[in-house]
């Protein structure tokens, strides 16, 4: 008997509506493209619901109350108390606003919102299937596939999130209370991030990490700034301590680790929770890959190439899922190639350089290549660097931490990259990324007037430096 | 050399047919690789490598239906692939690809071929052996980008040398420091043109096989281009189209599609001889082949243009070397019988999707259908599996409506004993089953499949719904035992999942009944002379017409509605 072979079709079937996924399913709308987009969960994605934004808003407002609290030398007497829950609301909204803001923007250019998790169920086919209720899937056919499932966070062996002793960054991020002692594992970005938040609300906030050292993959100068200023507020490190157990106690959980370099002498730990922040995973489980013949590297993310697709040619993906730099902006340009080149656009992924920032006290901005990494390259590298003590808007912000360098190329000037760490790196990484992307030179930024009294003038001055001519240092 | 037999695939299988072969002679197969897959009655098995070794002889075609201890396969344990394709390679003599070898890789000696065919066109007197080594350094030198790979251009130039198809780290920048412009790049797309002119009208010009690596690349591109606008069904268009395919859909990894970028090539007109699924699968020696033999193609129609006109493939032959021409009109001629007309894929009827067709046919022209439509109200249906839910959700029991209409269904066939039933032709008997197996149609990615759930009348609904839910899930992961998908005597179509009302569904031969569910949802009824919203659910019965008559498959409606408005009915 025949089950009529009635299906849904679409252009463009999007799976995961996080960056990645909605950029490829506004723009190929846009395009003019039949656009379906399946989430399983919210819409926004990590970024949006567990990741970048809930994380900034807890940093800002943690930043703010620690700030108010450490003014008196400039004039400032306050003793700001701290309401996590209220926090988290505030957050919360952010959170709420953003993610319908995004659902919505999807609707207005087109595309249909489907809700439940998408399995390749064969050639050009998925199975929808549906959370709970009724009948159980649905079939959408389509022309092509954009994969943007995304990432989340690892577990270490032993250390399985249960949202109550050992918490993920997610868990973390809707926190009803500060715990009064919090272990991290993991000192990267999510666990600097963190780190840095809890003990400015109030945490005793202890750090182990496997490594020797904090935010591994920058350069020592950069992360020396950070580390210092964590330490100050009072964060506790242990480094090249690996996570081996735990147990509940009373009152939280005891953590035991060992190292190699104290001969794996067992150290212990006391915390109410523990955070473990040690990276993050592809998300392809729930996708059956097999159906597909999608490859995936040894890690498990899934391999593309400069247009985002896949071994397979109707499928495409993007985003975390598709590979390192697990970066929201990386998605979002990734999800606009593909769009594009599904509508016949000659795009590809041809970036020079994919700026990160780290928002930790202070922020880390960088983009492009170190000094090393050019040398390596085969340039003759022009380094110019702006220490932030000698900027005057720095010092207005009470902040004397940190400085701008620019990575040029010595025999032409084309900029390479830069490293900046202090406040606002994040801002002032732009500039420089546009430099690099851009083909310009050092004489190209040192030539372009900045507005005073700014932190960008920072980015001026390390270029003139650069060229051997500084003026302000 | 291993002797590979086709081994028991299923439980007590007595014989296999080859669905697809996942290797020819030739590959380098590793223990446990998929070889094939072989489908037995129901099910698809993958069938896998037994040792390590280079695929020597495949002894079974696609469609062939091989007994269980046949040797389907000889794999050479002691050869390594590699060797095999370097002295293919190496070797380069015409013969190595068109005469024994029909199935084998054949990729590897056209590459040396069609190499050769360029050469010989463009005059260049080379071993063999050299030419291709020339034709390798440009591909390698093409993609190994100059210094440090760092581009100093804007993105909106770097996207016009892509629409252009230029190259970019062939471009000389004018700007500060060699920075790149608009200008530049389009500047060296014009002149990349000129470069491809002088190739095809110096012929035998020795300067042309001078040019450099880099610049054969943009020839290529340039000559892509001018072959795109050429007008098909002259004599130029017919030559340079005779090596293409025409493919809607090909497999390829992303290095390869990032070669066929390079070279302007259309991947989906890449002959290939390869596949993986069904699906044509090209690799880089094979879109680098093709783009040689493409442009090889296009000296031979300037070189002839002014000669007396040659018909079909021949024209290849006279333009290039003889030795050589064998090569490329092999190329043709073998895509030309591989590829299909435009607009149309062809694909093999077989596999599952043979054995449901053979079904379905056998039911529709041995029964005659008849088919009655009603729609049932269904809100008592949707307040019983309401307050159940909660109640099954927690048994560990996902309860959706097929349980209830299970059950209905089982409740109401005993008063109907002729939709309960089949007919016996040879021996001119009707059979009436006193056992009500209900089979629930199942869409899986392989087809349609129909397990089976025994004796619904005697279980009750959560067993029901375990029961089904468990099926349906193993349904999809392929993973049912041939006896689950056996024995029904009445079956369950539930297209409503998808959506629609009303269909006409065919017989689950040889039984003499199947019901069709709609969609549940909220519809308009009359209500009091009103005209109000009510879940209603409709019905598409088939009955075989030998054995039931209309009346009774409307009688088998109106008793399945009271059911199903009212669910304790069941009780009774």
């Amino acid at each position: 008997m025949v089950v009529g072979d009635v299906t849904t079709g679409t252009d463009v079937l999007v799976i995961g509506g996080g960056p990645g996924g909605y950029v490829a399913a506004i723009r190929a709308a846009q395009l003019g493209r039949d656009v379906t987009v399946v989430e399983m969960d919210d819409y926004g994605g990590s970024c949006l619901n567990h990741g970048c934004i809930p994380s900034k808003a807890l940093i800002s407002v943690s930043g703010l109350a620690h700030r108010a609290g450490e003014a008196e030398r400039m004039g400032v007497y306050a003793e700001p108390a701290v309401d996590m829950s209220a926090m988290v609301g505030w957050k919360d909204q952010i959170v709420n606003r953003l993610t319908k803001g995004v659902e919505s923007l999807c609707e207005r250019a087109g595309a249909t919102l489907m809700t439940g998790r998408a399995e390749f169920a064969g050639d050009g086919e998925v199975r929808v299937v549906k959370a709970g209720d009724g009948q159980g899937s649905e079939t959408v056919s389509f022309e092509h596939a954009i994969v943007a499932t995304g990432s989340r966070p690892v577990e270490i062996p032993g250390f399985g999130f249960d949202g109550e002793h050992v918490l993920s960054s997610r868990d973390a991020l809707a926190l009803e209370s500060v715990p009064d002692r919090l272990l991290i594992v993991g000192a990267g970005y999510i666990g600097m991030e963190l780190a840095t938040v809890f003990q400015k609300v109030g945490s005793d906030v202890t750090v182990i990490e496997q490594l020797d050292g904090v935010l591994p993959g920058y350069e020592a100068d950069v992360t020396d700034v950070v580390h210092d200023r964590v330490e100050s507020l009072g964060v506790d490190f242990h480094f090249q301590q690996t996570a081996r157990e735990w147990e509940a106690t009373d009152d939280g959980l005891l953590v035991w680790t060992d190292s190699e370099a104290e001969g794996r002498a067992e150290k212990r730990f006391e915390a109410d929770r523990c955070l473990v922040a040690v990276g993050r995973q592809p998300v392809t489980d729930t996708l059956n890959l097999a159906a597909v013949d999608v490859e995936t590297d040894e890690r498990g993310f899934i391999e593309t190439d400069d247009q985002a697709r896949t071994s397979v040619d109707s499928v495409f993906a993007v985003g975390d899922v598709a590979g390192e730099p697990m970066l929201a902006h990386k998605a979002f340009a990734e999800g606009e190639v593909a769009a594009e080149v599904i509508a016949g656009e000659p795009a590809a992924l041809d970036h020079q350089a994919i700026p990160a920032a780290v928002f930790t006290d202070p922020e880390i901005g960088t983009v492009g290549m170190t000094a090393d990494e050019a040398a390596e390259a085969g340039f003759d590298p022009a380094v110019g660097e702006m220490p932030l003590r000698a900027s005057g808007r720095a010092l207005t912000l009470d902040e004397r931490e940190g400085f701008v360098r620019i990575v040029a190329d010595g025999e032409t000037g084309f900029v390479l990259g830069g490293q900046i760490v202090g406040p606002e790196a994040s801002e002032l990484v732009a500039e420089l990324a546009l430099a690099v992307e851009m083909g310009a030179t050092l004489e190209d930024v040192a030539s372009t007037v900045h507005v005073h009294p700014t932190l960008s003038e920072a980015v001026h001055e390390a270029a003139k430096g650069a060229r051997g001519a500084s003026i302000h240092y | 050399m291993f002797e590979y037999e086709l081994p028991d695939v299923g439980e007590g299988v007595a014989e296999g047919e080859i669905v697809v072969w996942h290797a020819e002679p030739g590959d380098h197969v590793t223990e446990d690789e998929v070889l094939a897959e072989v489908e037995t009655d129901k099910a698809v098995v993958d069938l896998p490598a037994p040792v390590d070794g280079v695929v020597a002889e495949l002894r079974a075609d696609p469609g062939d239906m091989v007994p269980v201890g046949d040797v389907v396969v000889l794999i050479d344990t002691e050869a390594d692939d590699k060797d095999t394709v370097d002295t293919e390679a190496d070797d380069g003599s015409p013969s190595a690809g068109d005469t024994t070898d029909t199935t084998g890789a054949k990729t590897a000696p056209d590459t040396g071929d069609t190499t050769d065919a360029i050469e010989g066109a463009t005059g260049q007197v080379a071993e063999n052996g050299a030419a291709g080594q020339v034709a390798e350094n440009g591909a390698v030198e093409g993609e190994v980008s100059t210094a440090s790979g760092r581009v100093f251009a804007p993105p909106h130039v770097r996207r016009v040398a892509r629409e252009l198809g230029v190259d970019i780290d062939r471009v000389d920048g004018s700007g500060p420091g060699g920075r790149l412009t608009e200008a530049d790049v389009r500047a060296t797309a014009e002149s990349g043109g000129e470069e491809t002119d002088t190739v095809t009208d110096s012929g035998g010009d020795g300067a042309a096989a001078g040019v450099e690596p880099g610049q054969t690349a943009a020839t290529q591109e340039n000559g892509q281009h001018r072959s795109a606008v050429t007008p098909t069904g002259t004599a130029d268009g017919t030559t340079t189209d005779a090596g293409a395919a025409d493919r809607d859909r090909t497999l390829a990894a992303p290095a390869t599609r990032g070669v066929a970028r390079e070279l302007d090539v259309d991947i989906d007109e890449v002959p290939t001889e390869r596949h993986r699924d069904d699906e044509a699968f090209v690799e880089p020696e094979d879109v680098r082949a093709y783009a040689e033999a493409q442009q090889a193609a296009q000296t031979a129609d300037a070189d002839t243009a002014s000669a007396p006109a040659e018909t079909g493939s021949t024209q290849t032959e006279s333009a290039v070397e003889p030795v050589t021409a064998t090569a490329g009109t092999e190329t043709a001629a073998t895509t030309g019988t591989e590829t299909t007309e435009a607009d149309t894929r062809t694909e093999p009827y077989r596999g599952i999707r043979r054995t449901i067709g053979d079904q379905m046919a056998e039911s529709a022209f041995t029964a005659p259908h008849a088919s009655h439509h009603d729609t049932a109200r269904a809100g008592g249906l949707v307040d019983a599996r309401e307050r159940l839910k909660q109640q099954a959700e927690a048994a560990g029991v996902h309860l959706t409506y097929m349980p209830f209409v299970m059950k209905a269904v089982a409740a109401v066939l005993p008063e109907y004993p002729a939709m309960n039933a089949e007919l016996d032709e040879e021996a001119g008997e009707i059979r009436y089953h006193d056992r009500y197996h209900i089979g629930v149609a199942v869409a899986t990615d392989a087809g349609l499949m129909v397990p089976v759930v025994e004796d619904v009348d005697r279980k009750g609904l959560l067993e029901v719904a375990a029961e089904v839910n468990d099926l349906v899930e193993r349904a999809r992961g392929r993973d049912l035992a041939p006896e689950e998908l056996q024995g029904s005597t009445f079956t369950i179509t539930n297209f409503g999942a998808i959506g629609g009302e009303y269909a006409t569904p065919i017989l689950n031969h040889p039984e003499t009944g199947i019901l069709g569910l709609g969609e549940l949802t909220q519809r308009p009824v009359v209500e009091s002379g009103e005209v109000v919203a009510a879940h209603t659910l409709p019905l598409s019965v088939s009955i075989d017409h030998r054995v039931v008559d209309g009346a009774v498959s409307a009688g088998f409606c109106n008793d399945l509605k009271t059911y199903l408005d009212d669910p304790i009915h069941l009780l009774l």
